[in-house]
This record gives structure tokens, sequence and C-alpha cells, in this order.
């Protein structure tokens, strides 16, 4: 099978070092905190606490940043099922039937079943995690530049066609972080590019602060509209333990929507938003009274909620074993651990197995901390929620800043963080998807340097798409997810041609 | 005729883009075209699909722009330019009145701007702690050597 059981069970043991159980209930619960923001999602949490795992060494950072990243998956559905704000695209799911729940005096319940079903999405996934990875990371060993540069190019296109919206602005907005990543000394040749003589550029465009300005500033500034408007997080949450019949009728949706989860979260640009979307319409279909789902039903919370959070642990697949991140929120991390001088590839898991696992350990018992800090504290967690958040967004600008201070001790990185702030709320206003530019910024010199390896390697341009087998299959996904948006499309006009 | 102005724009970014890559300076090592290659295939896919942005967008010419028009409503405006104007100031202090005191008194102009003139107490009790807090934890535990 290639799951090697002493490397797990040392990860075990290094996992439940005090300190990195510390990190874990830190990183938990800073997440649930940042998550539970209306509008604020997954990504905000971790480019805004990126400067907490500065010093740190790279496995304790792995540690805190995955658990401040399940830690707001779980914050998110709670303002979903409280407010009705999700806080993400992978939130939107849990506010059909959570909010509806709360309305009805059963938010506590709703709380409950939510982190119950996070809690079995998350171990399947991790059991995935461990069957998968390793197989995988071998796989990729054998990946040569011109794979490479493939598998960035389907994961770029992939998050681009599956980004909701408009494919034409993920596109624009992929260029602009390619743009991005080209400035600064070129790194084969020394070559200035782009830096119109201004020296802080020769070093390029710090990724990170583009990532804390475009999800931190970015966020803040667009949530300031509407602000005043904001539902207080008042409710009353009610019983907290469900009944038997709730746990009947959950059961199930959780158990099958965790696999799920799981392998649309390795999939390169699918992730939480469509793995929760897809249970819950799977469930509406399974189910013998379809007509309860949208009214308060007890398993449209569990079934999204499972396989969200399955997906998130699934995301670290593609992050760990190639190196390339599948969404959004996994490039941030792959930003902060570039920062660490941590390159997570194939290699990670022949030079550092010991780091691999310790990971997915962290994952498995952090899990559990958050459940129990969720069930237990609800109470808490709501009066948190109950903080406005005008008094929340402004700490999240001040972290935003000393983070980004924290990167070069620079003043200039200060105008560039407003800078892509702005880009980010003009963004959000005429809605470009913001995960193909920060993915393209972070992986854009990577992806120049194997192409330009590959076209060395290779005399004819064109045979770098089909150097081999692996390419090949990758330059046909890519055409594929191009063009599925128009074959989708084209389905739903004859259906309703025949109806 | 407003809509036009974006796609207009990144086709001005695009051409920008190609005339500052073909004018590059070929390289002594290697290829001499080698730092050209991947921008210039860049530059041309954006022009490309910017000109599909700007047929899409012309088709559309007589919607409005609704969540734009957000952005110009209420107190918005007035949250973002002030925002931005104490974010100004914070640079202009940051080093030289140092981290906390610049700190507290952006954090503290930006609470009173946006949760308001009333909520003062709070406002201060936070901006106060919050700034020691993270200048402690980021100079003391952290080590991070702040102005």
């Amino acid at each position: 099978m290639g799951v090697d059981f002493q490397n797990v069970i040392e990860g075990l043991m290094v996992s439940i070092r005090p300190l990195n159980l510390l990190w874990v209930l830190i990183g938990g619960f800073l997440g649930t905190v940042v998550g539970m923001l209306p509008g604020l999602g997954p990504a905000t949490a971790v480019a805004v606490l990126i400067p907490i795992t500065f010093g740190m060494d790279p496995t304790s950072a792995l540690i805190l940043m995955a658990a401040i990243y399940y830690g707001a998956m779980y914050g998110g559905s709670r303002s979903s099922i409280l407010l009705n704000t999700p806080g993400d695209g992978s939130a939107i799911a849990a506010t059909f039937d959570g909010y509806p729940m709360s309305q009805k005096g059963q938010a506590g319940q709703a709380l409950t079943i939510s982190a119950i079903a996070s809690l079995i999405g998350g171990l399947f996934a991790i059991v995935g995690f461990v069957l998968l990875a390793k197989p995988l990371a071998s796989f990729a060993l054998r990946f040569g530049p011109a794979e490479y540069f493939m598998l960035m190019l389907f994961t770029l296109s992939a998050i681009v066609s599956l980004s909701k919206g408009n494919m034409v602005k993920g596109f624009i907005a992929m260029s602009i972080g390619l743009i991005l990543s080209t400035v600064g000394i070129d790194l084969q040749t020394g070559v200035h590019r782009f830096t119109f003589d201004i020296p802080q550029l020769s070093e390029g465009i710090d990724f990170l602060v583009v990532i804390i300005g475009v999800y931190a500033v970015g966020e803040v500034l667009y949530n300031f509209i509407g602000i005043d408007s904001l539902g207080s997080g008042k409710k009353k949450v009610g019983k907290k333990w469900i009944t038997k019949e709730q746990w009947q009728q959950s059961k199930w949706p959780m158990i099958r929507s965790g696999p799920m989860g799981f392998l649309i979260g390795v999939l390169p640009g699918a992730g939480g938003s469509i793995a929760s979307m897809l249970s819950y319409t799977t469930e509406r279909q399974l189910s013998k009274n379809p007509e309860r789902f949208g009214k308060g039903a007890v398993e449209g919370v569990a079934a999204p909620e499972s396989a969200n959070n399955a997906a998130s642990v699934g995301a670290f697949i593609p992050l760990l074993t190639m190196g390339i991140p599948g969404s959004g929120t996994t490039a941030v991390i792959l930003g902060a651990v570039i920062m660490l001088g941590l390159r997570p590839g194939p290699l990670l898991f022949e030079n550092s197995p010991d780091m691999v696992w310790t990971l997915v350990n962290s994952m498995f018992i952090g899990n559990i901390m958050l459940v129990i800090m969720n069930i237990l504290m609800v109470g808490l967690l709501v009066r948190i929620l109950d903080t406005p958040p005008k008094v929340l967004y402004p700490l999240i600008l001040v972290l935003a800043f000393i983070g980004t201070y924290t990167l070069s001790y620079s003043m200039v990185d200060f105008y560039i963080l407003v800078i892509f702030g702005l880009i980010g709320l003009a963004m959000k206003l005429l809605n470009f998807p913001i995960a193909p530019l920060i993915l393209a910024v972070i992986v854009g010199s990577d992806m120049e340097q194997n192409f330009r390896k590959s076209v060395v390697s290779h005399d004819n341009y064109l045979n770098i798409f089909f150097a081999s087998s692996v390419s090949t299959t990758l330059t046909i996904m890519t055409i594929l997810s191009v063009l599925y948006p128009f074959f989708l499309g084209w389905l739903q006009k004859r259906k309703q041609k025949q109806a | 005729m407003i809509r036009l102005l974006m796609p207009v724009f990144f086709i001005l970014l695009a051409v920008a883009y190609l005339v500052f890559t073909f004018q590059l300076p070929e390289s002594q090592i290697g290829n001499p075209n080698g730092p050209r290659y991947f921008p210039a295939l860049i530059g041309f896919f954006l022009l490309l699909i910017s000109i599909i942005y700007c047929i899409q967008e012309w088709k559309q010419r007589k919607e409005e722009l609704e969540e734009v028009k957000q952005l110009f409503t209420g107190r918005t405006p007035y949250l973002i330019g002030s925002t931005l104007v104490l974010i100004l100031i914070y640079t202009f202090l940051f080093e030289r009145i140092g981290f906390l005191y610049s700190t507290i008194l952006f954090l503290g102009g930006l609470l009173f701007v946006v949760n308001g003139r009333k909520k003062w107490l709070i406002n201060i009790v936070v901006a106060v702690i919050f700034s020691f807090v993270s200048w402690y934890s980021f100079s003391e535990l952290l080590q991070v050597s702040l102005p």
C-alpha cells in the first residue's frame, strides 16, 4: 500500500508534544474567531495570522496554519448558521438549512450537528490522506519540468473554470498574477525585468504582501460596505444536544459526504465550495422527502459540513505531494511555508516524512479538539460573535500591517499592501475571482522556470505538451477544463429547449 | 459606457507589458531571448482575453453595475476614505514615533471612524490593550524587532 506505519506512529508521537498541541489549540481557536466574522473566510484567517509563524520551526508552523485553516472552516459555518452570512464559498451551503434551523430556535442543534459532521468528514479525509499521499508523491517524483509546467497550467485553468462567475475575468486575474510574478531579476540570466529602476522591485514583488493585501485589507474594505446593516449575533441558541431522530437523519449523509468531499478536495481547483454544494444537492436528490430541504432539514447541514471539511484536508494532498496548491487558502499556506524555507513536493516525503506525518496526526487531533471546543463552548463562541464586527475589522487591518512589516522591515511594502488592498476591493466589486490571481503569483515563477527548462530539453515548442504520457494527459485535461463550462452551458440550453 | 473602462485598461496594460517585454535587454547567458519568452506568452494571452472581455462588456453596456454603486452609498465612501487617510498617517508615523504609539493612534482612529464616537471608551481600551499585547507578543515573545 505504500503506507509506512512506523512513520505514522512517529508523527503521532511528535504531534502530541505539549507545544504542538498548544499550537493546534491556539490555531484552531484563532481560526474559528476570524472564520466566524461575517464575510471573512479561511484564506483571510491564514493570511492575517501568517506573522505568528515567523521564527517557528517549519513543522510547528505547518501545524499552526493547518489548525487555523480548519478552525476557520468550523468558524465559517457558525456565521452561516447564526447570521446567514457565509465567510466564503465553502460555507454557503450551510446557510441553506442552517439558518432556517436557527430561525426555528434550533441554532444550538445546528451548530452541534455541523461540528460532528465536520469531525466525521475530517476523519474520513485523514484516512484517505494516509492511503493516497505516499503513492501520489512517489508518482510525482517522476515528473520533469515539462510535466510540472503542464500540471501548473492545468491547476490554473481548472481553478479559473471552476471559480464561480465569469471565466474571462478568471483568466484576466490569472494573467495579472503571472505578470506580477515576472517582476524582478530573472533567476536564470540575471536580467532585470520590469523593475523600472526601482531597487525594491529587483527582488520581485513579495507574494505574501500581495496575499495579505488582497485577502486581509481588500476583504475588510469590501466588508465596510453595508457594515451598518449587519444583524447582531444575539440569537437564542436553544438546545445543544441533538435528538436521536436528528442523528438518524444525518448519519448516512455525513458518512457519504466525507469521502466524496475528500476526493473533490484533492482535485486542483475544486475544493470546499464545490464539495459542499455537490453533497447538498446529492443528499436532496437521495432524500425520500426532498421538500424538507431549505426549511431547516438537519441533514442539509450535516452533508455539506462533512464534505467541506473533508475537502479542506484533501486539499493538502496536492500541496504536500506536488507543491501545487489547489485552492486560494492552500496557496496562502504554500506562500507562508516557502517563506520559512520549506519546499513542499514529492521530495518532502523522502526527506522529512516525520514532518508530513506529524501534520496529518495533528490534523486528526485538531479536529477532535475543535469539536469538543465547538460543542462545549457554543455559548462562549456565540458571545464572541456578539463582539461587533466594527471592532474586529479594524483589528484585522492592524494585523495586516504588522504582518507586512515583519516580512521585510520595509515601509515600501506598506504602499504595496494598500495598492493590493484596493485591487482586491476592486476585484470583489467587479466580480473578478481572487484565487487565480493568488495562485498565479505564487506558482508563476516556478512555472516559468519549468517552461524554459522544458523548452531547452525539447527542440520543438509543441513537444512540451506531449513530452510524455503524463504531459499528454494533463494537456487533454487542461483543454477539457476550459471547455467544460461551455459544455455545461450547451447542456442547459438543450434542457431548456426540451422543457 | 463606464463598463468599457476596465477592458480598455486591461488591453492597454497588455500592450504596455508586451512593449516592455520586447525592450528587455538580451541575456548574456544562454539563450539571448530567454527572459522574454514567458512574459511574451502572458502578454499575448492577456491581450486576447481582454479583447474578448471588451466584447462581452460591450454587449451589456446598457446594464448598470449594481455592485460598484454600493461603493457610493451610505457611510461606505466615508469609511473607506478615512481608512486610507489613516493608513497614510500610520505609514508616516510608524518609524518616526515607534510601533506602539503609532499603532494606538491608528487603531484608535479606525475604531472611532468605524465603531463610532459614542463608544469612545471601548475604542480607547481596545486600541491600547490590543496595541500593547501585539507589541509585547511580537517583540518580546516572537523576538521580531519593531521600531
